[in-house]
C-alpha cells in the first residue's frame, strides 16, 4: 500500500463523511441552507481528492489530461459553494464580488469543455514521471493553454472576496469566527491557489495536492458547524432552566399552565392547574372535563367566549368559578391566547389560569362592609330626617281623620249627604296610598339589601327627594328651586343608594345655610346632560367651602356638633362604586355657597 | 254669642287637608274661606264680626307665627287657632302668648277643633263688642268738661273727695257735684265701673303709677 494512495483516499473519505453526515442534517431541516452548502463543499473536495489521486496514477498523456478536465467540476462547486457558505453562515461578503468570481469561474468551467483538451493544458504531450512520497507519480507534460489565467483570475477574485469578507466578521467584533472560519478558508485558499499556480505553469515538479488544502477548510468549516450544536444544546439548557424557574415562578404565584389542541380537542395542563382544578396528574384532559368542574352559571358564557376567541383568533381573559370534586369553589382568573397555523386556521390554544379565590373574597368583603357602612348612614340620615318622615306620615293620616269625622256628621244629618260622602271616601283612600307610599319609601331606604343595580331616571329621583326632605325645607325656611333637563337618559344604578346621596347632598346644603337670614337661603337641584355623563348640581347659598375642598369627603370631617362626619365620605365611595364622580366647588361671588357636582353615566357607556 | 254661626277661615298649604276641614267645618253650618296661600289670604281677606282663623303654623312661604305677627301688626282682630304637624311646646307657648285662642296638633279630633273654632268665633263677638263699647266710652268722655276730666283721673287713682277739693283748691261739695256728673255722662253706676272704664280708655296707665 503506498502513502499517495492512503493520504489521497483518507482525504477523500473524511471529507465524504462530513458531506454525508452534514446532507444528512440538511434532510432534517431543509431551512439550513449553510448546510447544503457545507455537504458541497466537502463533497466537492472529496471528489477532488479522487481526481487528483487518478492524474497522480495516469497511464497516458490523455487521461491525464481528462482528468484533469474533470478537475474543474469540483473546482467549481467548491468555490460556488464556499461563496454561499461565507455570505450564509458569516452573513458577509460583497455580492458584486461573489458574482464576478461566480461568472469567471463558470467561464472557466465552460472553456475546460470547449477548448483545447483542458482549462490548462492545449495539449498534454507526455507523461513525466517523479518520485513523491517514495513513489513514482505522473505529471503531465505539454502546451500551456493561456485560458488558464481566467480561471486563476476567478480564484483570485475569489479570495478577494474572502478576505475582505473576513475582514468585515472581524471588525464587527466576531473575532473568533473571523479567525477561525473566514482565516483558515483565505489561508488554505490562498495556498491551493499559489500551489496551483506553481504546479500548472511547471514551475515545479510536484502534483496537486489541494484536496490537503481544501480538507483543512472543510475542517475549519466543520468546527464551527460543531459550535453550532454546542450552542444549540447550551441553548436547549437554558431554556430547560427557564422553564423550571417559569414553573416555580407559576408555583409561587399560583398560576397554572395549560394548552389545548383543537384538532384532537386533548388538553395539557401543567400540574398546579391540575391541583387548582381538582385533576390528578396523569388523568388525560379534554375542553368537556374542564367546562364540567365550572358553576352551571358560568358553563355557557366562558364556552362562547372561547369559542369566540377561537373564531376571531383573538386573546381572551375570563373569571368564573369552579367547584372541586370535594365541593369545595374557586374562583378563577383565566388569559388565552390561540395560535394560528400557517393557512390562517387557528390549531392551538395556550393559557394561563390562576386562583383569584382570596381576591374575590375580599372584594366581596369590601362590598359588604361598604354596604352595612351605607347603611348605618341611611339609618342615621333618616333619623336625621324623622320630622319630615312623621310629617310625611301624619299628614295623610290627619286627612284621613278630618274626612271621616266630616263623614260621620254628614251621615248623620236629615237626610244624610251621600254625594258628599262619596267623595271623601274617595279623598281617604287616595290619603291612604299616599300614606302607604311614605311608609313604602321609608322601608326601602331602611332596608338592608344588597345592591342592585337597576335603569334608574335621575329627574324622577330628584323630585321624590325633594318631596322627602320638603318638610326640613320648610322648617328651616329653605327656598328650593328645581331646573331639572327632562328627558335624559337612564343611569344604571341601586336606587336607595343615589337616594341617599341626594338626601345627603339637599340636608348638608340645608345645614350650610342655618346662618343666613331666611330669605337668603336657597337651595338649587339641576340636572343636564354631558356627553356620556348625567350631571347633578345640588348648589346652596350657605357659608362655603374650607380651603381645601376635598377635605370635606375626609372620613370624619364634619362642622355639625352632633355629625360623624362620614356623610359624604361614605357619599363618595357609593358614587365611585357607579363609576360616577362626586366633587364640590366654590360658587361665584354673587350668589356665594357651594355646589356639589354628582356625575353618573349613562347606561350605554356604564355596560352591564 | 251671635246669632250666625260665623266665618272661618282656613289657611294651610295642604290641598286635602283643606278640603277636609272646609267640609267639617261646613257640617257645622260655618261659613267656610279656605286658602292654601297666605299671601292670597291676606290681599282678599277682611276681617268681620264673628269671623276666626284656622292656621297651619308650616308653610312654605312664611311660618304661621311670623303671619300671626304680621296680623296683629296690621290691627287685624281675627282670632287665631292653630293647627299643625309638629307643633312643639315653645312654639305653642309663643303663639298662645302672642294671642292665639288654641293650639292644636294634627291630626285633630272634631270635637276639640269645633271646640276652639267656636270659641274663637265668641272671642271675636266679645272683641268687636268691647271695641263697639269703647267707641261708646270714648264719645262720652269726649263730652266732660275738662274740670270734670281731672276730677275723674283723681277719683279714678283712688284719691278721696277731701284730697281732690284741696289739689284743685275748691270745696268737698263741688268736686261731689263733678263727681255725679261725671257718672252719669259716662253711664256708669259704681267707682268700680269707672275704673274699668278708664282704664279700657288707657286713662289709668297715665295716672295711676
Amino acid at each position: 500500500m503506498s502513502w499517495v494512495t492512503i493520504l489521497w483516499s483518507m482525504t477523500a473519505s473524511a471529507c465524504l463523511t462530513l458531506a454525508v453526515i452534514h446532507f444528512l442534517v440538511w434532510c432534517q431541516r431543509r431551512s439550513t441552507w449553510a448546510d447544503l452548502l457545507f455537504t458541497l463543499t466537502s463533497a466537492g473536495a472529496a471528489a477532488y481528492a479522487v481526481i487528483e489521486l487518478w492524474m497522480m496514477r495516469a497511464q497516458t498523456p490523455a487521461e491525464f489530461a481528462t482528468a484533469l478536465r474533470w478537475l474543474h467540476v469540483p473546482t467549481w462547486v467548491i468555490v460556488v459553494s464556499l461563496i454561499g457558505f461565507v455570505r450564509l453562515h458569516l452573513r458577509a461578503g460583497r455580492l458584486w464580488l461573489a458574482w464576478v468570481t461566480i461568472a469567471l469561474r463558470s467561464l472557466a468551467l465552460l472553456l475546460n469543455f470547449l477548448v483545447g483538451q483542458n482549462l490548462n493544458y492545449r495539449e498534454v504531450t507526455a507523461l513525466h514521471h517523479v518520485t513523491f512520497l517514495g513513489e513514482p507519480i505522473s505529471l503531465g507534460l505539454g502546451v500551456s493553454n493561456p485560458l488558464m489565467l481566467i480561471g486563476q483570475l476567478s480564484l483570485l477574485v475569489w479570495l478577494i472576496f474572502t478576505a475582505d469578507a473576513t475582514i468585515t466578521v472581524w471588525r464587527r467584533g466576531d473575532r473568533r469566527l473571523a479567525l477561525l472560519t473566514g482565516g483558515s478558508i483565505v489561508l488554505f485558499s490562498l495556498a491551493g491557489v499559489l500551489q496551483a499556480v506553481l504546479v500548472l505553469w511547471r514551475l515545479v515538479d510536484w502534483p496537486l495536492t489541494e484536496s490537503f488544502f481544501y480538507l483543512g477548510i472543510v475542517l475549519a468549516m466543520g468546527y464551527e458547524k460543531s459550535r453550532d450544536t454546542l450552542r444549540a444544546e447550551q441553548l436547549a439548557d437554558d431554556v430547560r432552566e427557564g422553564e423550571e424557574q417559569i414553573s416555580m415562578a407559576a408555583a409561587a404565584a399560583n398560576l397554572g399552565f395549560w394548552s389545548r389542541d383543537l384538532k384532537t380537542d386533548e388538553l395539557w395542563a401543567s400540574e398546579n392547574w391540575r391541583v387548582m382544578f381538582g385533576f390528578t396528574k396523569a388523568e388525560r384532559l379534554d375542553f368537556n372535563m374542564f367546562l364540567q368542574r365550572l358553576y352551571a352559571d358560568d358553563r355557557e358564557s366562558i364556552r362562547q367566549a372561547v369559542a369566540r376567541a377561537i373564531e376571531e383568533a383573538d386573546n381572551y381573559e375570563v373569571e368564573y368559578r369552579v367547584v372541586l370534586p370535594d365541593g369545595q369553589s374557586r374562583w378563577i382568573a383565566s388569559r388565552g391566547r390561540v395560535q394560528i397555523a400557517n393557512g390562517g386556521k387557528p390549531v392551538r390554544m395556550h393559557g394561563v389560569s390562576a386562583d383569584i379565590t382570596a381576591r374575590k373574597q375580599s372584594e366581596a368583603e369590601l362590598v359588604q362592609k361598604r354596604n352595612e357602612l351605607a347603611h348605618l348612614s341611611r339609618v342615621t340620615t333618616v333619623s336625621e330626617l324623622s320630622g319630615s318622615l312623621a310629617h310625611e306620615l301624619n299628614q295623610p293620616l290627619a286627612i284621613i281623620l278630618t274626612n271621616a269625622q266630616a263623614a260621620q256628621r254628614l251621615l248623620a244629618q236629615q237626610p244624610p249627604d251621600l254625594a258628599e260622602a262619596r267623595d271623601i271616601l274617595a279623598d281617604i283612600v287616595s290619603e291612604d296610598q299616599r300614606a302607604g307610599e311614605v311608609i313604602r319609601r321609608l322601608r326601602s331606604l331602611l332596608k338592608h339589601g344588597e345592591t342592585s343595580l337597576r335603569p334608574l331616571a335621575v329627574d324622577e329621583i330628584m323630585g321624590e327627594m325633594l318631596q322627602f326632605t320638603r318638610n326640613d325645607l320648610i322648617r328651616q325656611g329653605v327656598t328650593a328651586h328645581r331646573n331639572l333637563a327632562g328627558n335624559l337618559p337612564p343611569v344604571l344604578g341601586d336606587r336607595i343608594q343615589l337616594q341617599q346621596v341626594l338626601i345627603n347632598l339637599i340636608l348638608n346644603a340645608c345645614d350650610a345655610m342655618a346662618a343666613n337670614p331666611p330669605a337668603a337661603r336657597h337651595l338649587t337641584l339641576e340636572t343636564s346632560l354631558h356627553e356620556k355623563t348625567i350631571r347633578i348640581a345640588v348648589s346652596d347659598t350657605g357659608c362655603g367651602l374650607p380651603a381645601d375642598a376635598e377635605s370635606i369627603f375626609q372620613p370624619f370631617y364634619t362642622t355639625k356638633p352632633q355629625g360623624l362626619g362620614l356623610g359624604l365620605s361614605i357619599c363618595r365611595s357609593l358614587v365611585t362604586a357607579h363609576q360616577g364622580r362626586l366633587w364640590a366647588q366654590k360658587r361665584d361671588a354673587t350668589t356665594g355657597g357651594t355646589t356639589l357636582y354628582l356625575e353618573l353615566p349613562v347606561i350605554a357607556e356604564a355596560g352591564l | 254669642m251671635s246669632a250666625s254661626p260665623g266665618t272661618v277661615f282656613l289657611l294651610d298649604d295642604e290641598p286635602g287637608m283643606l278640603k277636609a276641614l272646609t267640609r267639617l267645618l261646613k257640617c257645622e253650618g260655618f261659613n267656610v274661606h279656605g286658602f292654601t296661600s297666605a299671601k292670597v289670604f291676606l290681599e282678599t281677606c277682611r276681617a268681620e264680626a264673628g269671623s276666626c282663623l284656622v292656621l297651619d303654623v308650616a308653610m312654605p312661604e312664611i311660618s304661621g307665627l311670623e303671619f300671626q305677627q304680621r296680623l296683629t301688626q296690621s290691627g287685624f282682630l281675627l282670632p287665631i287657632v292653630f293647627l299643625t304637624g309638629h307643633g312643639d311646646i315653645p312654639m305653642s307657648v309663643q303663639a298662645i302668648k302672642a294671642g292665639a285662642v288654641d293650639f292644636l296638633t294634627k291630626p285633630v279630633r272634631d270635637v276639640d277643633l269645633l271646640r276652639a273654632v267656636r270659641a274663637a268665633l265668641r272671642q271675636s263677638a266679645e272683641q268687636s263688642d268691647q271695641v263697639s263699647k269703647l267707641a261708646k266710652f270714648r264719645e262720652r268722655y269726649s263730652r266732660l268738661t275738662p274740670r270734670e276730666c281731672e276730677v275723674m283721673q283723681r277719683v279714678v287713682a283712688g284719691q278721696l273727695n277731701k284730697q281732690i277739693a284741696a289739689s284743685l283748691g275748691t270745696g268737698e261739695h263741688t268736686i261731689k257735684v263733678h263727681r255725679a256728673r261725671v257718672m252719669e255722662k259716662l253711664g256708669v253706676e259704681s267707682v268700680a265701673d269707672l275704673v274699668r272704664a278708664a282704664e279700657r280708655l288707657g286713662l289709668g296707665k297715665s295716672t295711676g303709677r
